[in-house]
């Protein structure tokens, strides 16, 4: 309604515009620009044989690696991130209290800090008999574990963020629509269920998405431990170079392989979560959208 | 049809309703007026247990509702209420606000639902907004659906909490109409307005609040025509004014 007519424009633009073509032309040929642009500072050819028989093999399971982590980190940071958020609006303080608590935490540590802790001291944590039934039932090595320690700290602190994003979503449904639904005879759960939860999930969904971009670029952290995803493991074969002429250009090459790997990670992301914006957008509960 | 009996609540110190006793007899349509602050719109939601009455009991066809025994959800079930400020859910269409409480509470199909909410929008006049959504209404439209939507579960008794003072003056007329049309059916109704023409018109009887008492009580002409106490005389004087 208020809203300058630019921006309804904008959001009014079908998924297949030729706007959006433009989009993914310009990112194509901005990229290939960039990566001929260095080809020709450095009169090297990024395509490179002799770097990626090499490299290839360690490339393609940092990107596995990468997927791995994000396909754990991404579900448990939400569930906590929601879990969170829900607790921290509640008229109970036994669950307020916590998740205030915990947010705090998580937000008042260096992302690093949180990782290197879970890392070291994470695995002691663990119950002696679940160690074992990870071990043994599912065949989850001893020495991956405190990796996996370290991806769920990368959780807890972007599930911290999450819970301020959802508290933010459940706080600006009206009061009075509250009570309308209890007027109606509708117990709490059916008014969270029908009421509220709807309309967080929409208010949320814009801010949400750029988290998850946030998290996804941040598994890289966990390469800093040695974990084998992207960056770990090229860090790790950057190392074994000989010292010899190539070394600056290979490991320019790899960290712009690198680099684009992730660009196209968050853009198909965001993409995503633009569709879904689409797909429930309701007058009335309009986000203006990055 | 519901009566109330030496109704007391306290917000805190604050001591907001001190003795309502009232009755409503099914059909009447009863219009509370007062100052902003006298408690009229904490005495409707101690009628729905939106509020809990510190003191005194609440009977509804002769059952007190306000015992623990009774679940608040029941009551509501009896008794609509439509609010000052619409309160329709924002992320569903017109259709779907007026269907969500008998599709979830009273477990009615969704086709019976949808069927009984077109015929109850068409009622009060809004047969094509069907499948809009509230941000594209106006007030006196989303009142009007806010109406359809409480009497989607066949209140015994409406209860009216201001509700055209947040409306445009142009869309006040609609939303009486409605009101008007909905107390010759015979539905019972409390009103809290300070519309003096729907007032003097519909109400079977005007009661003035005023520090949560009831200060006087009486037929339209008599309230506004002669009133005997000095401060509804005031607060009569201001408003037909």
């Amino acid at each position: 309604m208020g809203l300058p007519a630019y921006v309804k424009r904008q959001r009014q633009a079908p998924i297949l515009s030729p706007a959006n073509g433009v989009r993914v032309v310009e990112m194509v040929v901005g990229g290939l620009l960039v990566i001929s642009l260095f080809e020709l500072a450095l009169h090297y050819d990024i395509r490179d044989p002799n770097l990626w028989v090499r490299y290839g093999i360690s490339f393609v399971r940092g990107f596995w690696g990468t997927l791995g982590y994000i396909a754990l980190v991404l579900p448990v940071s939400v569930a906590l991130g929601f879990g969170a958020g829900w607790a921290r609006v509640s008229r109970h303080r036994l669950l307020s209290w916590p998740s205030a608590a915990y947010i705090d935490f998580f937000r008042g540590i260096p992302l690093i800090v949180a990782i290197l802790f879970a890392f070291l001291y994470g695995v002691d944590f663990i119950p002696e008999r679940i160690r074992f039934f990870l071990e043994d039932a599912l065949g989850i090595s001893a020495s991956s574990l405190p990796y996996a320690m370290a991806a769920l700290a990368l959780a807890a602190h972007s599930g911290a963020y999450q819970a301020e994003i959802f508290r933010a979503g459940f706080q600006s449904i009206p009061r009075g629509q509250v009570e309308a639904a209890e007027a109606l005879g509708l117990r709490h759960f059916q008014s969270m269920t029908s009421v509220i939860l709807p309309q967080t999930f929409r208010l949320s969904l814009p801010p949400l998405g750029n988290e998850l971009a946030v998290l996804i670029k941040d598994t890289s952290v966990l390469g800093a431990f040695g974990a084998s995803e992207l960056v770990g493991l090229a860090s790790e074969f950057t190392q074994q170079i000989p010292i010899s002429g190539g070394q600056l250009v290979w490991q320019f090459a790899i960290w712009t392989a690198i680099a684009l790997t992730y660009f196209v990670m968050t853009f198909l992301v965001t993409r995503v979560l633009h569709l879904l914006e689409r797909r429930f957008r309701t007058p009335g509960l309009e986000v203006v959208s990055l | 049809m519901i009566r109330t009996e030496g109704i007391h609540k306290f917000f805190g110190a604050l001591h907001v309703l001190r003795g309502i006793t009232l009755e409503v007899a099914r059909g009447d349509v009863l219009v509370i007026i007062g100052p902003s602050g006298s408690g009229k719109s904490t005495f409707l939601r101690c009628i729905n247990l939106l509020v809990r009455p510190d003191e005194g009991r609440v009977f509804i066809d002769g059952v007190q509702v306000n015992r623990p025994e009774i679940s608040p959800e029941w009551v509501r079930e009896q008794v609509g209420m439509v609010f000052q400020s619409f309160n329709l859910f924002t992320h569903l269409t017109a259709l779907q606000n007026v269907t969500l409480a008998p599709i979830r509470v009273k477990k009615l199909s969704k086709d019976k639902a949808e069927a009984k909410a077109r015929e109850l929008l068409a009622r009060v006049g809004l047969a094509e907004k069907a499948e809009a959504y509230p941000a594209q209404l106006s007030g006196g439209q989303q009142q009007r659906v806010a109406i359809a939507r409480a009497l989607a579960m066949d209140p015994k008794a409406m209860l009216f909490d201001e509700p055209t003072s947040a409306l445009d003056p142009e869309y006040i007329r609609e939303v009486l109409d409605v009101m008007t049309n909905l107390a010759r059916d015979g539905m019972t109704m409390i009103v809290v307005t300070h519309e003096m023409g729907f007032a003097s018109s519909v109400a079977s009887r005007i009661v003035f609040m005023d520090a949560g008492l009831i200060l006087e009580e009486g037929p339209p002409a008599e309230i506004f025509e002669h009133p005997r106490n000095e401060r509804t005389r005031a607060f009569v004087s201001k408003i037909l004014r």
